[in-house]
């Protein structure tokens, strides 16, 4: 009953994109555009240090928001801890290999799996029975807080609120900010073509399906609850190396660098603006909120409110993002169709 | 161990409460609401920006309390509106982000306008010993308040119409509309409650320790805890587990630190989901 209630809104997502990603070169294609554009940035803002930060900030966010779209975009599951996967990532590389003297590589490695196995933990507790889509959203949001209260309260190990310095990754390229730069637009490259590949494969089939019409899925033989598992590793694990390689880039890492308030509520924005469940709906809506954060920058809390403001707005108005709707109104063609959608369209 | 168990009650009681108006409102709706911790700490800072202004305590906390009512009544009347034109998971994943944005509304807006301001009610009196601990005054009188108001929902679900009517929906929505109750009206009636109730819960911790307006998330959190180990949709389970769980947390505050008791309640709710899903008291699915 509520799987064919999603029916309605989730073939919406990403008509034309669904199209072109059954072309394996034009899939390539659009992938080398996109990072070709982006791999301009550096000529136009490479002289200010400051406007770098900002640069590599956003492709991290992008990142974020590849990996948050594989999760809920893909199979539905709203995962509210995006900032501390990407801690358990950033935190987990800096200490292991600054205190346990791991080399940077392996550190990475075992920070990344690490956040990867804690999502797919939390997604296999969730979906395990009905009522998934409620439990992925309540236990992950209880992980959120707990991970916060964990850095905040074990101060000796994580620094508490002041943060820790990251001395791994000083005096090589990650701290050249140019070289870094590419490092982290590498990572929304790769992250790009892993989601463009799995959106082809059987994975991409056995998604698309459990989120147009569960029941259906599930009586055509597909495991629901193990796709969403596995959508949940692999996209844990995008947000846990995007975590700890910034951490590495950055120099330092604070509870604010992974907060809640700080990544979740604006990764959510990105991608609702973007076009949810579309292969570069994440990195428009990091490049276009990147730009406007830095216009916003004056407004201090108040940032936080136009942000809540801004998922009201997108998730009631706009809801099929702005790249879908857009798309929509250049070329009516099925799957993109103008006016609202009949029933419980939702996103994801 | 007498002392912390003692402690873990006064909390469970509140626990329960604040479970209590999470899970109604989801258990009568299929609406979870994430803004709900919010609603708590402007509540608390109603009363106490009331209180600064002159008012005594007890019609500030009134005024409080009715402010609680009325946010709900407003999440009721704005944003939920198109959360029920939907149905099934659909509803609840609307409703999960739409408040997830209310709430980021009201934190942003206290963080900017009232970033220090926390509501700490100072009870006056001598210590009552209670087998041989030394409770404070704050923390007896917030128990009573809770237990009355345990008590009073215990009375309106039992034996009242409209408790009647607000089970009936909770049982069989379909049901109840063809034998006259509006589930709207139902609803509507049930956001002012859990309204109330969240304010209730910011008055009675601030009696035992200090709520400060970055507290939202933290006490929705809890109350999504609670709701999850007691069932969603369940009330008695809600005070049940709430005074579990209140022991379990005020034990393992001081006994293993206060910055892993929460870590132990979310073990607490993930084994709870894969054990026992409908939660300690819910109704199978």
């Amino acid at each position: 009953m509520s799987g064919r209630a999603l029916a309605a809104g989730t073939s919406l997502v990403g008509g034309a994109e669904a199209r072109t990603s059954r072309s394996l070169p034009l899939l390539f294609g659009s992938i080398a555009a996109v990072g070709a554009v982006l791999a301009l940035v550096p000529l136009w803002v490479g002289s200010s240090r400051v406007l770098m930060g900002v640069a590599v900030l956003g492709l991290a966010f992008a990142c974020y928001a590849i990996g948050f779209n594989l999760i809920f975009g893909s199979t539905g599951q709203l995962f509210l801890c995006v900032g501390a996967l990407a801690g358990v990532g950033g935190y987990g590389a800096a200490l292991l290999a600054d205190r346990v003297g791991m080399p940077i590589v392996a550190a990475l490695a075992v920070a990344t799996l690490g956040a990867s196995l804690v999502g797919g933990l939390l997604s296999w507790v969730a979906v395990r029975r009905s009522l998934g889509v409620i439990f992925a959203g309540i236990v992950t949001l209880i992980f959120a807080l707990s991970f916060e209260n964990l850095v905040l309260g074990a101060s000796t190990i994580t620094g508490g609120d002041a943060g820790i310095q990251v001395s791994a990754g000083s005096g090589t390229f990650l701290r050249q900010r140019t070289a870094a730069y590419y490092v982290m637009l590498g990572l929304v490259v790769a992250f790009l073509v892993v989601h463009g590949l799995l959106r082809r494969s059987h994975v991409g089939w056995a998604f698309r399906a459990l989120r147009d019409d569960e029941v259906a899925a599930e009586l055509a033989g597909v495991d629901v609850a193990r796709y969403r598992v596995y959508a949940a590793l692999v996209g844990s694990a995008m947000l846990g190396l995007a975590g700890g390689m910034y951490a590495l880039i950055a120099g330092r890492v604070s509870p604010t660098t992974y907060g809640f308030a700080q990544v979740d509520v604006v990764v959510i924005v990105m991608l609702a603006f973007g076009g949810i469940g579309t292969l570069f709906g994440p990195v428009l809506g990091a490049v276009v909120f990147t730009f406007l954060d830095e216009l916003l920058i004056d407004l201090g809390q108040l940032r936080l409110l136009a942000y809540g403001a801004l998922v009201i707005v997108l998730f009631l108005w706009i809801r099929r993002g702005v790249i879908p709707t857009l798309a929509g109104l250049v070329s009516r063609r099925p799957g993109t169709r103008p006016g609202p959608p009949p029933g419980g369209e939702e996103p994801g | 161990m007498t002392a912390s168990i003692l402690d873990g009650i006064v909390l469970g009681l509140q626990f329960g409460v604040l479970a209590a108006g999470l899970t109604l409102v989801y258990g009568l709706g299929g609406v979870l609401n994430l803004a709900y911790g919010q609603i708590a700490v402007v509540s608390g800072l109603v009363t106490l920006l009331t209180m600064e202004a002159g008012l005594p305590a007890v019609p500030a906390a009134l005024l409080g309390l009715v402010t609680g009512g009325v946010l709900g009544l407003v999440l009721d009347m704005t944003i939920l509106q198109p959360v029920y034109r939907r149905s099934g998971e659909a509803r609840v994943l609307l409703s999960l982000l739409l408040t997830l944005g209310a709430a980021f509304v009201i934190d942003g807006y206290l963080n900017w306008r009232y970033p220090l301001k926390g509501l700490n009610l100072r009870i006056s009196g001598e210590p009552l010993v209670i087998f041989g601990v030394r409770m404070r005054m704050g923390s007896v009188v917030a128990s009573i308040i809770t237990l009355v108001v345990i008590g009073v929902l215990y009375w309106l679900f039992r034996y009242t119409r409209l408790g009647r009517a607000v089970r009936s929906v909770i049982q069989d929505e379909e049901g109840s509309r063809l034998v006259g109750i509006d589930p709207q009206v139902m609803m509507r009636l049930i956001l002012v409650l859990s309204g109330v109730l969240a304010g209730v819960v910011a008055i009675t911790r601030s009696m035992v320790a200090p709520v400060n307006v970055r507290a939202g998330f933290s006490l929705t959190v809890l109350g999504l805890i609670v709701t999850v180990v007691g069932g969603l949709g369940s009330i008695s389970g809600a005070f049940l587990a709430g005074l579990v769980l209140g022991i379990i947390n005020s034990v393992a505050s001081s006994y293993i630190g206060t910055f892993l008791s929460l870590i132990i309640l979310l073990v607490a709710a993930a084994v709870t989901i894969v054990i026992r899903p409908a939660g300690l008291l819910g109704v199978r699915e």
